[in-house]
């Protein structure tokens, strides 16, 4: 992990950090946690509760570190620093619980089921009138019946000519709440030929405990993540959610490094390791598509922030549909201010990074709003009305609905 | 940390939320990009012309030191409050107040970013000319008390050639208005263009009125290479000797390219000794034999390769590139110094042999990159502050390299400004009395001294 010694303070980071934009604060920059960090490594500052505030108010978003010229990982300190600071001053008691359920897949499927249960008999005055961070708590998502990977077999034969084997790493996203992302998902790649796996033993991506002090908690999801991924067969493995496909590619490698133990595997999966936007947009030209709509729906896209900042993007795949009427909005590559937990933790900054996109998609006329990344999404759609008819979806959900039927196709 | 009557006093004024002197929050205020770093008391953040009036009143009553900063982007240690004190962080007083191309202007307070002026402008066909290096995050307040240049005020002049006007509060407290909304106005003194550059020793600047001009039709941008550094300089100075303007002229030795390249990797000439990037704007007409006249004098220099950036995108990118230089060479080594030594544009090909020839002799690993068209050199130099032996050859390096811009009827700085970086060498290139007169003024406005004390006057 690389040391704060070469921040020469140029101050880049500020043009791309979401929260200095609203705040303009330096206190709040990048610039200022690695300044911060190298004077609590000098001894010239103590740890305290406010210093624990100034490292933690950020969205992990990773632009700072994106378009540092100097090659500062601000990711990597952050992710440290607030783990020692949390280790001091401990942390939320709901975050805390959120650490302790996602280290365990078995606890975390029966929280899933007991919310999914509370949704159904939470009084309706209640979900119209409260909030939860800053989003109500009618426009939460309804969570899967069953969890995704509950539902369909370990492994899924393609439909057509086979052209090879790939790993579906779903995350928590598609798991438990986003189940249809993982439907389509299927869909288009076993019409692509491939054989799709999705490892039972797979569990969460383990970023969400990192960006919260859980290192050791995630130790045992890193590793049955990297022993279940492990296949030599398998061309890609694929993964519907940014910041599963950053873990994947950076943090695996990295956190067995800092565990101690053997990071060659992990290395093999970080090279392997694809989003399936990207993957599917490869291969573009074996699918078929409906060539008319009589109503093409308007189209928006939301580029997440891990997708950003590891140069991908699903947008030139959503330019080569021709029965969508795809809108380039302005702001489509500007963070919307989820974060993680960042939109619990702080409701009002948050809204404040979000207003801009919302307008932005307000003004655009779409009907479809689509997104990556399972936060952003419930974020951004945790900000819309309803009466702005606008549908919240993953890509894939997207393109699975526009295939052209099969049948058809065949003839 | 202040008095607790006076820290009642000032927090009445902003309330308490923009007022802050917990340790950790003044640390981030006790830097910009230079070396050295002192801790405020207090960091206020004013939103009014008002508030910042009260602020000075109690602040001269008590003479309390006060030192402005915008995004403390400086590479001076101009905004380091080097007397402790209060920092007025003008960062959130960013409202764009008006613009008016009709009449070619622009009201701003000085958080304004520079970007996000040219930003409002790019609609009404209009720019701000001055494009510092940090144009991206620096503010105009920062700019105007820098007297901030960057590449294409080659062509256009720096930012005192575009204020017209301003209102400033006074060490007092009072609050005093200079210029207007004319371009020509020749009423009394020309307060606006000393208070540019005065990086903070005079007075808060809360408002600033900008002369904004027309974009033009078109932009062409050249990559020219050389086998040979001293060529590339002679070229410089005989294309601006000859009557040519172009709007910019970057010159990059081997190691800046070969920097920046590691760093952003868009597929620059690493092989070349020195590198131009050169850049005419205008008419399509004009630029194009603007062009033409540029090339053959670059031939006659002995060019290796001469390429065009075709698309809006290839330019985006060689001038991203070129504005990563300041950040690419601090992942090289733990600190930087960039010095903007600046000489007559005959002189750039000596001075720049002086140069090398300086940091070899010492031992350094140096950069050499330039707004050459200009004469503004930077050259960089990657050290250690911790390693004291170096560093002193640095300050040896350094001081000579003074001597020879001072020695070549140069001057100390061409655009990043005097601050802490530069106040020992002051005399190289103004005299006793001068120096006399910029301190008679100083008292004359600041007597007890409180307005960024401990830089260059």
């Amino acid at each position: 992990m690389s040391g704060t010694g070469n921040c020469g303070k140029c101050g880049i980071c500020l043009s791309v950090c979401p929260v200095y934009a609203v705040l303009k604060e330096e206190q709040n920059s990048p610039r200022a946690r690695v300044q911060l960090i190298k004077a609590y490594k000098n001894k010239k500052l103590p740890s305290s509760p406010l210093l624990k505030e100034l490292i933690a108010k950020c969205l992990m978003c990773g632009s700072c570190a994106a378009n540092c010229p100097s090659g500062v990982d601000h990711y990597s300190q952050f992710m440290e620093m607030r783990s020692q600071l949390i280790e001091k001053h401990g942390d939320r008691l709901e975050i805390r619980g959120l650490v302790y359920l996602l280290a365990k897949e078995q606890r975390l499927r029966l929280a899933m089921g007991a919310a999914r249960m509370g949704q159904a008999v939470v009084p309706s005055a209640f979900q119209k009138k409260y909030r939860l961070g800053n989003i109500p708590v009618k426009n939460y998502p309804k969570l899967n019946k069953k969890p995704f990977r509950a539902e369909v077999p370990e492994e899924i034969p393609p439909i057509s000519q086979e052209r090879g084997t790939v790993l579906y790493f779903t995350g928590c996203g598609t798991n438990y709440i986003f189940g249809e992302t993982g439907h389509a998902a299927l869909k288009i790649l076993s019409r692509l030929g491939y054989r799709v796996l999705i490892p039972q033993k797979q569990t969460c991506c383990s970023i969400p405990m990192l960006f919260h002090g859980g290192v050791e908690e995630a130790r045992e999801n890193i590793i049955a993540n990297i022993e279940c991924l492990q296949h030599e067969n398998a061309c890609a493995v694929l993964v519907d959610c940014p910041t599963c496909g950053s873990a994947l590619r950076d943090e695996f490698p990295a956190m067995m490094r800092k565990y101690g133990l053997d990071d060659a595997v992990a290395e093999q999966i970080a090279a392997k390791t694809q989003d399936m936007t990207a993957f599917i947009a490869d291969h573009l030209d074996q699918l078929t598509f409906r060539q008319e709509d009589a109503e093409p729906a308007r189209v928006g896209y939301h580029l997440p922030c891990h997708l950003k900042n590891a140069a991908g993007s699903s947008e030139a795949i959503l330019r080569q549909i021709p029965t969508i009427d795809y809108v380039q909005l302005a702001n489509s590559g500007d963070c919307c201010g989820g974060g993680g937990t960042f939109f619990y933790e702080y409701p009002e900054l948050s809204g404040q990074i979000a207003a801009a996109k919302i307008a932005s998609i307000r003004e655009s006329g779409a009907q479809i709003w689509l997104t990556d990344c399972p936060v952003c999404r419930i974020n951004l759609a945790g900000q819309l009305a309803e009466e702005d008819g606008i549908a919240m979806m993953h890509p894939l959900s997207l393109l699975a609905g526009l295939l052209d039927e099969l049948d058809k196709q065949v003839l | 940390m202040l008095k607790p009557d006076v820290k009642m006093e000032l927090v009445a004024i902003v309330g308490s939320d923009r007022y802050v002197d917990q340790p950790e929050v003044l640390t981030c205020y006790s830097y910009d990009s230079f070396a050295e770093e002192a801790m405020p008391e207090a960091v206020i953040f004013p939103l009014t012309t008002e508030e910042v009036a009260e602020v000075m009143r109690i602040a001269s009553r008590e003479k309390i030191p006060v030192t402005a900063r915008g995004a403390g982007t400086s590479v001076c240690g101009g905004p380091v409050p080097v007397q402790h004190g209060i920092v007025l962080c003008f960062s959130k007083m960013n409202k764009i107040l008006s613009i008016n191309t009709r009449d070619r202007h622009a009201v701003v307070q000085p958080g304004v970013v520079n970007l996000d002026l040219q930003k409002a402008l790019a609609p009404h066909g209009f720019f701000f000319p001055p494009d510092p290096g940090s144009m991206n995050f620096s503010t105009i307040g920062g700019n105007v008390s820098h007297n901030a240049g960057g590449p294409r005020c080659l062509k256009y002049g720096v930012t005192v050639d575009y204020v017209l006007g301003m209102q400033v509060v006074l060490a007092s407290g009072k609050v005093v208005r200079f210029g207007s909304k004319n371009i020509k106005d020749v009423t009394g003194y020309n307060f606006s263009a000393l208070y540019c550059g005065s990086e903070g020793t005079l007075g808060l600047v809360t408002e600033i009125i900008l002369r904004v001009v027309p974009r033009p039709e078109t932009m062409q941008t050249l990559l020219v290479t050389f086998d040979s550094l001293d060529n590339t300089a002679r070229a410089v100075s005989d294309i601006i000797g000859s009557g040519i303007l172009p709007a910019a002229m970057e010159l990059m030795d081997k190691m800046t390219i070969n920097a920046i390249e590691d760093a952003v990797g868009i597929g620059l000439p690493r092989e070349a000794e020195g590198t131009l990037l050169i850049e005419v704007d205008g008419t399509t007409e004009a630029c194009s034999r603007e062009r033409q006249q540029i090339v053959a004098k670059v031939q006659e220099h002995g060019a290796v390769t001469i390429e065009e950036a075709c698309t809006e995108e290839d330019r985006n990118r060689l001038w991203t590139a070129r504005r990563a230089a300041y950040g690419v060479f601090a992942k090289i080594s733990p600190n930087i110094v960039s010095e903007d030594v600046t000489v007559p544009v005959s002189r750039v090909p000596e001075m720049i042999r002086k140069i090398v020839e300086i940091t070899d002799r010492y031992g350094l690993k140096a950069g050499v990159l330039a707004h050459a068209g200009d004469g503004n050199m930077h050259p960089l130099v990657c050290t250690d502050r911790e390693n004291h032996e170096e560093w002193q050859r640095v300050e040896k390096a350094f001081a000579e390299i003074f001597q020879a811009a001072a020695d070549m009827e140069g001057t100390l700085s061409g655009e990043h400004g005097i601050g802490l970086a530069k106040a020992e060498y002051l005399p190289l290139v103004m005299d006793q009395d001068t120096r006399d007169f910029m301190a008679l003024i100083k008292h004359a406005v600041d007597p007890d001294n409180i307005l960024n004390p401990g830089k260059f006057v």
